[in-house]
């Protein structure tokens, strides 16, 4: 437990020692702010404001950028050597994986927290005035929203946390942890592409957008989709764990 | 007094598919003990000391460490080990102290400040605990690294390799601090130069294809090896190099001389001292004497000499 913690720690601070991680956190900015401001002009004095919009674009974004945080995690380390000395010190290797789970993730969390200044200025210009035509902001949705991206996030971390430990190439690592997300996330459009009712709704029970951008994101939190991600973590870490233990073996 | 064993392993075999790695090996280190391990690369060096230090399990056999099982005990035996792996294990991103401390809070030590000052004092790198480890020449790399591997001082140190790639000056100073170290405490370090196993181990063990085939102290090994010795000889000017030969090879319990490094090299045969002859010869001939002494064994021929005597004796069975 305790090592877990200082695990978590030394990456999170890792994140704000790389200028990767500021890049990372500028990029999402612009290209949120971007999003935000082209939705708000469009809305004004026509619609109520939409305080999920940028949610719904960071949830897309989620899947190119976890992979990019998580990959050099254990990829880097293998290279390095310092994972030989990792696994030869007194810690459980399923300290080590979920230290560095929770490290990306509180990284990701602090992104995330970037985004919360969208729903605030919605606040701040929204204000109930009782003869304006416009609606005022709708609260619970940004944070059923929130919570739904939160979690998302969790597992596209856990699943690039686990092609990082299969491969000591970050390049190789983060490449597939997006693409497996990519899949994933079109998965959703599983019935345009299968004829097979059956297998297309199996395939889109495994989409992250059928669990994210139709259930969190209008509003709805729903048991299984927490499970669903939760369940994604919690599989996911416990591959990444297995993975590094077969290191030793070989 | 008996000395606590602090390495004891019994017919470790570590197995990659069907690679045998390790072949039943067994050796004991005890308290205060520098052991060496001399090999070539891929004589299994390595791979003994990662499953010493809990990172890879053996196939087979048993190994304990500071009494604690390497397999079964595996997370309390590694709060008394320290171990350098051959690619120095460093943050590249962390200062040296940073990196240290680190590793510090890891094994819990109650007195972390005190302790990390200690241990930086000890390998020469305090005045450099600011800078970051990625600014570092490979000498101190290495400081740091053994840094890591003492700062929560273990009874028991396995450092693979800690003089490759430094130089002549860098060595040396490791090797003092090696030393120093391994007057409290049970070293296990591997190397394939002869002279440091010589200059820094109390016993050497030869390990050549998973298999020890011999230890001792690097007395022992050199007297094991007096058969077959060479001398080396050389004489002043004045005398032809084709009657020089023909004269040495005329005296009694030579076996071959050839001319090489500007003098001859003499191959004597099994058991026989023939310095006085061969000086009395040279003299008597009217030459000068100029140098006369064994040539030492280099690390290729020691192998040589102890791995053909390993595989004689199982062609006969």
């Amino acid at each position: 437990m305790r090592s877990m913690r200082l695990i978590a720690r030394r990456e999170l601070a890792q994140f704000f020692t790389s200028p990767i991680a500021y890049l990372v956190a500028f990029a999402i900015l612009v290209l949120t702010g971007f999003m935000f401001n082209s939705d708000l002009a469009q809305r004004v004095g026509k619609a109520p404001p939409d305080g999920t919009y940028v949610l719904g674009v960071f949830g897309f974004f989620t899947v190119f950028f976890a992979p990019l945080l998580t990959m050099r995690l254990f990829a880097e380390e293998t290279r390095e050597g310092t994972l030989e000395l990792m696994l030869t010190m007194p810690v459980r290797d399923s300290d080590i994986v979920l230290g560095k789970f929770l490290g990306a993730w509180a990284y990701y969390s602090a992104i995330l927290a970037l985004t919360l200044v969208y729903p605030i200025s919605l606040m701040a210009v929204t204000q109930p005035k009782p003869f304006e035509a416009v609606g005022q902001l709708d609260i619970g949705p940004v944070i059923s929203s929130y919570i739904g991206i939160w979690l998302f996030g969790g597992a596209a971390l856990a699943i690039g946390l686990t092609f990082s430990a299969l491969t000591e190439n970050q390049v190789i690592a983060g490449f597939l942890g997006i693409a497996v997300l990519f899949v994933l996330w079109l998965a959703d459009f599983a019935g345009q592409v299968v004829q097979n009712q059956t297998v297309a709704e199996a395939i889109r029970a495994l989409s992250l957008q059928a669990h994210y951008s139709t259930s969190f994101l209008i509003g709805v939190i729903r048991f299984e989709d927490v499970v669903f991600f939760i369940g994604l973590i919690v599989v996911m870490l416990f591959i990444t764990t297995r993975v590094l233990e077969s290191r030793r073996w070989r | 007094m008996t000395r606590t064993v602090m390495i004891d392993v019994e017919n470790l075999t570590k197995r990659y598919g069907r690679f045998v790695a390790l072949d039943g090996i067994s050796f004991q280190a005890v308290e205060g003990e520098i052991l060496g391990f001399l090999g070539p690369n891929g004589a299994g060096k390595t791979t003994t000391m990662r499953i010493l230090t809990g990172y890879t399990p053996p196939t087979s056999g048993r190994a304990s460490v500071a009494g604690f099982d390497v397999f079964d005990d595996s997370l309390e035996m590694r709060r008394h080990v320290g171990y350098l792996p051959e690619t120095v294990p460093l943050y590249r991103d962390m200062t040296v102290r940073g990196y240290v401390d680190y590793i510090a809070q890891l094994h819990g030590i109650a007195d972390r400040r005190r302790r990390v000052d200690e241990v930086l004092e000890q390998v020469g790198m305090h005045d450099r605990q600011r800078s970051l480890i990625r600014t570092l020449s490979k000498g101190m790399r290495q400081r740091v690294g053994l840094a890591q591997a003492l700062v929560h001082d273990p009874e028991v140190l396995i450092l693979d390799e800690p003089t490759i790639g430094l130089d002549p000056q860098q060595v040396q100073d490791v090797r003092r601090l090696i030393h120093t170290l391994g007057e409290r405490r049970t070293v296990l370090l591997s190397t394939h130069i002869l002279s440091e196993a010589e200059q820094l181990c109390d016993r050497i063990a030869i390990i050549d294809r998973g298999r020890i085939i011999a230890v001792g102290t690097p007395a022992e090994l050199q007297s094991q090896l007096q058969r077959g010795r060479r001398l080396f000889v050389r004489v002043g000017s004045g005398v032809s190099t084709n009657d020089m030969l023909r004269l040495i090879k005329a005296v009694p319990g030579v076996e071959q001389v050839q001319a090489e490094r500007g003098g001859y090299v003499v191959t004597v045969r099994d058991g026989a001292d023939a310095r006085p002859a061969l000086a009395s010869a040279i003299v008597g001939h009217g030459a000068a004497l100029l140098e006369l002494r064994p040539l030492a064994l280099t690390l290729e021929e020691m192998f040589l000499e102890f791995t053909t005597r390993a595989e004689s004796p199982s062609r006969r069975q």
